[in-house]
């Protein structure tokens, strides 16, 4: 099949990454500067341009109102969530309500909506893979955390079709990992993902069997990664400065800016080297003209202090999925470390502690989830990969339970967390008043009984069904979740089996009128290209 | 894909609801979950919609879209050995036919005889639990007036409660016969 090519994303929060199989070898797309991952970082230029990756990152100081970074955090989100609130205080660019309680970011005089952000870095990462290629790249496998509800990867599916990818599949990050371990290695054992991102954190438990990678449990935390670890330098480093000079660093956007770009050095060097030395000259003004310097030394004892909360909570979630998996930390037979942050070292010895095992070594962090997303990207494309025995089969689930809103405020159980997909479960309905013509129902994922404890998907309208008395008439109502992990509704008329119509809203997705004008408005933006200053 | 496995997948595809979880996974009503594994692999390499993903026959993945769905469906009830007891019996009844699908009916059916033989054995009411569970620590203790005098206190707040009455034969059993201490 050499005439169609399917590429890997990873699209992370902090940094992106492309990788495409061929000649079933699995490797990283560079880019024309030789390098491997790309800042999500997307700035826009004032000559109308848009520049992506790590040359836009540069911009998050210089031209912080027209940058936007993790846009991860707010992708799916509804705009009174906490993440958004959260991320109004500390980004330099606005984030404002958009129609339906969702999410938009203002860029001097245009709106966005978040998957059009998202959809800026794919188009970076389909531009690098189409340059290195030499051949136009239009099918995509994306990863998302393992722990995203359907609004994220609904939206997540969006950004590729509005960056002009067909997405062939959504998977799970601790998934693609596992492939990229274990393909074609024909093993057979028990494996535990530990997926520490840019902002979220994932544990998957599988176990492998040859070529089958089936996913015991999965659990995640999606307000917990690498971020909060900077921000615990932030806050250390803000205080001591408030106590010396009497002024709030984290008060002006752009000393904050300083202060975060300084603190997520001093953690990589503080783990690379046991120690840092953060130096930021000019970082802010006193009242009186003086300009003041930031510098502190961090060492590493200090550092995992701050941290160690953090770090305990990582293993909270590993002791929920292994839990769920019915299995405990011996009865792991390999631990992959994924993320950038799983470089620091008081994470691995935390983790070797935990499972008492050496994570396996030879794997790249930063890499493996987007090797993995290749190497199922080609699978899908390939017809005859089963019958030539080369297939590997990814037996995944679904991270949070499905619910139905039902009276008093409660939600009720219709999926369990954890179950295989796809799978579809069906409910009766019946109306509730005489000559009722339609019926609502609202759907929602997570762990609470009660409604206001979980995430809502949105409520859906069946019309068009017979009318009769009250609890004559009943609906089934369809609850499917896709292999993508992204739930689709649908009701019948029990008796005559005939399809009733079903509207949403209340959702936090897009339309697809609005679909349709994101698709044309991120096709008439020009990438920048890198390297040049920003004007 | 030959026509033959063409055939083959329309032909499951329309029987599904025919077919019980024991039959879509291909085995015998006995199967252990070892053996439940390793079906579901095996079924799994058969009929993954991923196998598919590149067949230029819409109706051909829709068909394979549907089997997948159930095997997961039948590997969700028969993993769980609680769930799958319920459903042997259930499929080897006289509703068989209307019990080919572990739908919420038998979920909640599941969920109360559960409920009901903790009841039976721990008691109804959460004084009734507490005292039963004090009357079998002293039980075990050889305390056996204490014992007796829980038990009989529990037995005031549900009074019948066979578990709780046939302990209470237990200990008076053991009790002595008449204490010496005692002035008649």
């Amino acid at each position: 099949m050499s005439d169609s090519i399917a590429v890997g994303i990873d699209l992370g929060t902090s940094y992106s990454c492309v990788a495409a199989t061929r000649d079933g070898t699995p490797q990283i797309i560079l880019n024309e500067w030789g390098e491997r991952t790309h800042a999500s970082v997307v700035s826009f230029l004032d000559d109308g341009t848009v520049l992506v990756g790590n040359d836009a990152k540069k911009n998050i100081i210089t031209h912080a109102e027209r940058t936007v970074y993790s846009a991860k955090r707010l992708i799916g989100r509804f705009f009174f969530s906490d993440e958004v609130k959260k991320a109004q205080s500390v980004m330099p660019y606005r984030i404002v309500e958009g129609p339906n309680n969702s999410v938009r970011v203002q860029v001097g005089e245009q709106v966005l909506a978040v998957p059009e952000i998202s959809a800026l870095v794919l188009k970076e990462m389909k531009a690098i893979a189409e340059t290195a290629l030499g051949r136009p790249v239009t099918q995509a496998v994306v990863t998302c955390p393992a722990y995203f509800n359907d609004n994220q990867r609904q939206a997540t599916k969006d950004a590729g079709r509005i960056a002009g990818l067909e997405v062939l599949r959504i998977i799970n990050e601790p998934t693609a990992a596992a492939l990229a371990y274990g393909f074609g290695k024909d093993v057979s054992q028990k494996l535990c993902v530990y997926d520490l991102g840019g902002g979220t954190f994932d544990v998957s438990i599988l176990e492998i069997g040859k070529d089958v990678f089936e996913v015991l449990s999965t659990a995640g935390d999606t307000y917990l990664g690498g971020d909060d670890f900077d921000d615990r330098i932030m806050t250390w480093l803000a205080d001591a400065f408030l106590q010396e000079h009497g002024l709030d660093l984290r008060q002006n956007k752009f000393c904050l800016q300083m202060l975060k770009e300084a603190s997520e050095r001093a953690k990589i060097e503080v783990g690379r080297e046991g120690s840092a030395r953060i130096h930021v000259p000019g970082i802010c003004q006193s009242p009186e003209g003086e300009v003041l310097d930031l510098t502190r030394a961090l060492d590493a004892e200090t550092f995992n202090r701050m941290v160690m909360d953090l770090v305990q909570r990582t293993f909270k979630v590993c002791d929920e999925a292994l839990q769920s998996a019915r299995l405990t930390a011996g009865d792991i037979d390999a631990v992959i470390l994924v993320g950038g942050p799983t470089r620091l070292p008081v994470i691995r010895s935390s983790v070797r502690h935990y499972f008492q095992k050496e994570p396996m070594a030879g794997i790249d962090p930063d890499e493996v989830v987007a090797l993995g997303a290749s190497i199922q990207a080609a699978a899908l494309l390939d017809e005859g990969a089963a019958a030539a025995g080369q297939a590997s089969y990814l037996l995944d689930v679904t991270p949070l339970s499905l619910r139905v809103g039902t009276v008093g405020g409660f939600a009720e159980k219709i999926l369990e967390k954890n179950t295989p997909i796809p799978i579809e479960r069906s409910k009766t309905f019946t109306t509730s008043r005489d000559g009722q013509d339609r019926v609502r129902i609202r759907v929602y994922q997570g762990e609470s009984n009660r409604a206001e404890g979980c995430e809502l998907l949105g409520e859906f309208e069946f019309a068009g069904f017979r009318i009769g008395l009250r609890g004559e008439v009943q609906i089934q109502v369809t609850f499917e979740i896709d292999s993508n992990g992204i739930v689709n509704v649908s009701a019948q008329d029990l008796e005559s089996g005939q399809r009733t119509s079903t509207t949403i809203s209340l959702s936090s997705g897009l339309s697809e009128a609005e679909l349709r004008s994101a698709i044309d408005k991120n096709a008439g933006l020009e990438l920048a290209s890198h390297g040049v200053a920003a004007a | 894909m030959t026509p033959e496995f063409r055939i083959e997948v329309e032909a499951l595809a329309g029987a599904l609801d025919l077919i019980d979880y024991f039959g879509i996974l291909k085995l015998p009503r006995t199967a252990e979950l070892a053996e439940i594994k390793a079906a579901y692999y095996r079924e799994s390499r058969a009929y993954h919609p991923d196998r598919f993903a590149a067949v230029p026959d819409p109706e051909l993945r829709a068909a394979v879209g549907k089997i997948y769905r159930r095997i997961n469906e039948a590997y969700t009830v028969l993993r769980d050995e609680q769930r799958r007891r319920k459903y042997a019996a259930d499929v080897s009844g006289p509703d068989r036919a209307a019990k080919l699908r572990f739908t919420e009916a038998e979920e909640s059916q599941l969920k109360d005889e559960q409920k009901r033989k903790l009841e039976e054995q721990f008691g109804q009411t959460p004084n009734g639990r507490k005292l039963y569970a004090t009357a079998l620590q002293e039980m075990a203790a050889g305390r056996w007036d204490a014992a007796g005098r829980a038990l009989k206190t529990a037995l005031m707040y549900e009074p019948g409660n066979p578990r709780f009455q046939e302990q209470l034969a237990v200990v008076e059993q053991q009790k002595p016969r008449s204490d010496p201490f005692r002035i008649k």
